[in-house]
């Protein structure tokens, strides 16, 4: 048919196979981690065929062999994943196409398929992470799957510096047009949303509260929350990024009920409640804080935020226990706005109604006596339910002692704690408190979440990590509604003031591998690193339709169909011409003298009469042709001609002025209407 | 000067009937300072023209007709004892002449005519350890016979480089033909023939040569003519320096004798096939149909 598509069927150059391997490992590299090993291993294997045939030991597989390997592969698709419709199959269904393809690679349209596969898998990769190291390999994956595009073109192509060269310039070129469709291209929304892994592994705050729960995550420093704030900041003991609300006893475990699986369905309205649910409970003066948080993929729903809180990003939402949830597990780092009033500044609920009473004094039928019994005996003398709190918090002034180290606790928690042990971490606190009050009759519960937080580059944000994760109570005081009461604090408020790291000293990440966080250069390393994340996330993951439009009106004041046309249009415009008026220039060789840019207009007149100057022929020659072919013309076509040999050939200045006025005046079109003559149309004169 | 080198034309043309163009290639020719080879079968003129040369510019002319047998000493001289002096004494060859017409060039043996060649080069024999120069001007009309005539030993393309030009007579136009039916006798024309300038006015003439301006353009044209025979696919070896500087020298020559202080490409056009036509070698085909078709593809003013 055409050439092109005849280049197309045509044999693929044996140097390229390897470009083309090159390309499929850097793809999947980074996909080894999540796809199932039989995949990865089935890949090499048919490489390993691919390079039998190209040494020319093997034959090409048949149709049996090659009908037997789809089926295998999609029947262990189907076994190792069981359902289709996740993120994870697909990519593993693109990989096994790659792995499939490799046996029949033959012609140059099979590798051109092969390596769109490969641009493709390779955008995959940002699905599961959009950090900066991720977005760096996936330009060294652009790099390599152009080089193999082009090393495609065989004779000398292939070599390595030369595929590799032209790759990034062509990378290079593409750069501007990657940064104008960056910021124009409209954001869709996902036209259908494919589930995230919710089986990965999480480190952060989990579904319920055990002891020794809060000292695992103590030991990793990896950052939870990114926080920044629009004007006011709150002091750091006002700190408390609340996340999860436990109410739920069972006599070990704190939990939630309801909030387990991918979807929260604990949202507890009615109940007499819902006249406090909403926004007509938030008062009309402006919130205390504004602030965006963004949050590291946590895989669960719950979100972080200070207490009395709202957002308008869309898929949060505020539950009756005044934290905030996403819409399903987040899965990748989410970034929320959220406006915070603190409770004092909002007005105070009368009373609880009777089913959240009862959820906030729930306890287990049995357990913890001594516990009781001092709730009783305090109860008894007549204390109202600050005083016991007080009491509580005295006691654990006394005589406890805050560690990341405490020592096992039986089956009687509480009462070990508070009786037996007295040394623990924020959750046994919270964990004993908690149980206490409701003993007392006392409405409480427990908040899990992250305290404290640090300061990064001229406090830009606050970086919270896992390590400041942290559980606290609160409990319901009829005057004042909820109130936060931490435990922790009374025995060890250096842990509130300064963060957990002073408050443990020694113990602090005891079990890290290397003592990094000992050392201050590596400490502000870190802190920079994160920093360069952070405003990585901020200006390009997060970069979503309202972020394009903001930018867009600052740049065009409006945003109409005609000013995106414009701002697209003009500057592809302008580099076209640009383009073009260079080609021109570097096409044009040496300028030529002016004697011959003279003539050559003289020529091109003659030209639009009809009679053009054919290659080759001299002026003189031409001359005498005009003069027998359109004799009207010639008179005048001699004295240009005459005057154009002395000026170009014979050097003469006077000769190039009588030939530019010559010119200047000689519109052969013109002279021929006058004279009534028809330009001959090409007429070649037979003698 | 004009007026000398017209008459010239003129002169010639009465006995060479209808050979302008061929007649002002050899004088363009001679007073470039190159030799001229003229290919043709027996009985076009050849030597008609040679000897009209000679007579009309006031040369010394000597005719060798060469053959198979023939000896370098036939042509360049040798020394004989004299009994007399009881010295040896050098008998100067044909070659000492001022215009030599080597007759059938091709019938000798490489020898032979490698001496010869190296006489028009050098433009000096040396003979018996003895360097002698030959005449000024010193100019060689050769003359070959069509190749695939029998008896005929091909000229090497280095010898064939020496010539600045290779010209064919051809067959004579109708009406000149019917003029030498109808009685002018060339040889009786041939004898009236008186020289219209000697051999200093000459001198002077081929001085004048050197003074024909080549402007910039003209050498771009030149340039991009020579470019060409290197580059195209159809010519097998391109112009080397020496040929594309015969060509500029050719090309002055023969504006001079268009009374032009500057050369135009139409000049260039002209000598062209003359000149470069035994030079580009082609694959069996005749070089001259290669330069017609050059001239046609490279433009005179534009790349």
């Amino acid at each position: 048919m055409t050439d092109a598509s005849g280049q197309l069927r045509s044999l693929l150059p044996r140097e390229s196979l390897l470009w083309v391997f090159a390309a499929q490992f850097v793809v999947l590299l980074p996909h080894f981690v999540h796809l199932p090993s039989w995949l990865i291993f089935a890949w090499f294997l048919a490489v390993l065929w691919r390079v039998e045939v190209f040494r020319g030991r093997r034959a090409v597989p048949g149709r049996a062999i090659k009908l037997l390997a789809v089926c295998l592969a999609v029947t262990g698709l189907a076994l190792t994943y069981r359902r289709w419709f996740a993120l994870e199959p697909m990519v593993a269904l693109l990989a096994i196409s790659f792995t499939l393809k490799n046996i029949e690679l033959l012609s140059r349209r099979d590798a051109v398929l092969s390596l769109m596969l490969a641009y493709f898998l390779a955008a995959t990769l940002f699905v599961f992470e959009q950090t900066i190291p991720y977005a760096l390999y996936g330009v060294l994956c652009l790099v390599v799957i152009t080089a193999a595009l082009v090393a495609l073109q065989g004779s000398g192509s292939a070599r390595a510096g030369r595929a590799l060269g032209l790759s990034v310039k062509i990378l290079a070129q593409s750069v501007p047009v990657m940064l104008i469709l960056f910021v124009v291209m409209p954001r869709l929304g996902p036209l259908w949303a494919v589930p995230n892994n919710s089986a990965a592994a999480s480190t952060g705050i989990s579904d319920s509260m055990s002891p020794g729960d809060f000292s695992q995550l103590s030991k990793s420093d990896k950052p939870a929350l990114r926080i920044s704030f629009d004007g006011s900041v709150p002091p750091p003991e006002q700190r408390y990024w609340r996340g999860l609300v436990y109410t739920h006893f069972d006599g070990r475990r704190w939990s939630e009920p309801g909030v387990t699986g991918n979807r929260w369905f604990g949202r507890r309205f009615g109940n007499g409640q819902s006249g406090q649910d909403g926004d007509d409970r938030l008062p009309a003066v402006g919130p205390r804080y504004r602030y965006q948080v963004i949050q590291e993929a946590s895989h669960n729903p719950w979100l972080f935020a200070l207490a009395t809180s709202d957002s308008d990003t869309r898929g949060v939402r505020s539950t009756g226990d005044d934290t905030l949830v996403y819409h399903m597990p987040v899965g990748s780092r989410l970034a929320y706005d959220v406006r915070s009033w603190p409770r004092e500044s909002t007005p105070v609920a009368s009373r609880l109604s009777p089913a959240e009473q009862r959820r906030h004094l729930q306890l287990p039928d049995s357990g913890n006596p001594q516990a009781r019994a001092w709730a009783e005996a305090r109860r008894r003398e007549g204390m109202d339910s600050q005083a016991i709190s007080q009491a509580l918090l005295a006691l654990y002034n006394r005589s406890f002692t805050y560690t990341l180290k405490p020592p096992a606790l039986g089956t009687d928690t509480v009462d070990e704690f508070l009786f037996d042990t007295q040394q623990g971490f924020c959750e046994h606190f919270a964990n004993s408190y908690v149980f206490t009050m409701r003993a007392a009759g006392v409405p409480a519960r427990v908040v899990a979440g992250y305290q404290g937080g640090e300061w990064v580059e001229q406090q830009e944000y606050l970086l919270v990590r896992q390590y400041d994760a942290h559980a606290w109570a609160e409990i319901w005081l009829p005057e004042r509604g909820w109130v936060r009461v931490d435990p922790t604090a009374a025995v060890a408020p250096e842990r509130i003031r300064d963060g957990l790291q002073s408050a443990v000293a020694e113990e602090f990440m005891q079990d890290a591998l290397l003592p990094l966080h000992k050392i201050g250069f590596v400490n502000r390393l870190r802190l920079q690193w994160d920093m360069i994340n952070y405003r990585w996330y901020q200006t390009v993951v997060s970069f979503d339709a309202d972020r394009q439009q903001g930018l867009l009106k600052r740049w065009l004041g409006e945003i109409s169909p005609l000013r995106i046309a414009l701002f697209l249009g003009v500057p592809v415009a302008v580099g076209l011409l640009g383009l073009l008026i260079w080609l021109n220039l570097s096409a044009r060789g040496p300028a030529l003298p002016p004697a011959s840019r003279v003539y050559l207009r003289f020529c091109q007149r003659m030209a639009r009469a009809g009679l053009p100057r054919r290659p080759g022929e001299a002026p003189g020659d031409f001359a005498r042709r005009i003069e027998c072919e359109l004799p009207a013309l010639g008179p005048m076509a001699a004295r240009i001609t005459a005057a154009y040999e002395r000026a170009a050939y014979g050097d003469s200045t006077d000769a190039l002025k009588q030939l530019r006025r010559l010119v200047r005046g000689f519109w052969p079109l013109r002279q021929l209407a006058k004279l009534g003559t028809a330009p001959a149309p090409r007429q070649s004169v037979g003698q | 000067m004009q007026k000398i080198i017209s008459a010239i034309v003129e002169d010639i043309g009465k006995v060479l009937l209808g050979k302008e163009h061929q007649v002002k290639l050899a004088l363009a020719c001679l007073l470039a300072r190159g030799h001229l080879l003229i290919e043709d079968l027996p009985g076009m003129g050849k030597t008609t023209l040679a000897h009209a040369l000679g007579q009309v510019l006031g040369l010394s002319y000597k005719r060798v007709q060469f053959t198979s047998d023939m000896l370098p000493a036939d042509i360049i001289g040798i020394s004989i004892f004299e009994r007399e002096s009881g010295q040896f004494r050098f008998h100067e060859g044909p070659v000492f002449s001022q215009l030599l017409l080597a007759d059938e060039i091709n019938r000798s043996s490489p020898k032979t005519q490698s001496a010869l060649l190296e006489a028009m080069e050098e433009r000096q024999v040396s003979v018996d350890g003895e360097t002698r120069l030959l005449p000024e001007p010193f100019f060689v009309i050769a003359t070959q016979n069509p190749l695939q005539q029998s008896g005929t030993f091909a000229l090497p393309e280095s010898q064939l480089d020496r010539f600045l030009m290779r010209i064919s007579l051809g067959y004579p136009t109708r009406e000149a033909e019917r003029a030498l039916f109808k009685g002018v006798d060339p040889r009786a024309e041939l004898a009236q023939m008186t020289p219209r300038i000697n051999s200093e006015g000459l001198r002077k003439l081929q001085g004048l040569v050197h003074q024909v301006k080549a402007s910039d353009s003209l050498l771009d044209y030149l340039e991009r003519l020579v470019q060409h025979t290197r580059q195209s696919a159809e010519c097998g070896v391109g112009l080397s320096p020496r040929g594309a500087l015969a060509l500029l020298h050719a090309a002055r020559a023969w504006a001079l004798i268009h009374n032009r202080g500057h050369i135009l490409p139409e000049d260039i056009q002209a000598v062209l096939p003359a000149v470069a036509g035994h030079r580009l070698q082609t694959d069996g085909g005749d070089g001259a149909q290669l330069v017609e078709r050059m001239m046609h593809q490279v433009d005179i003013i534009a790349a």
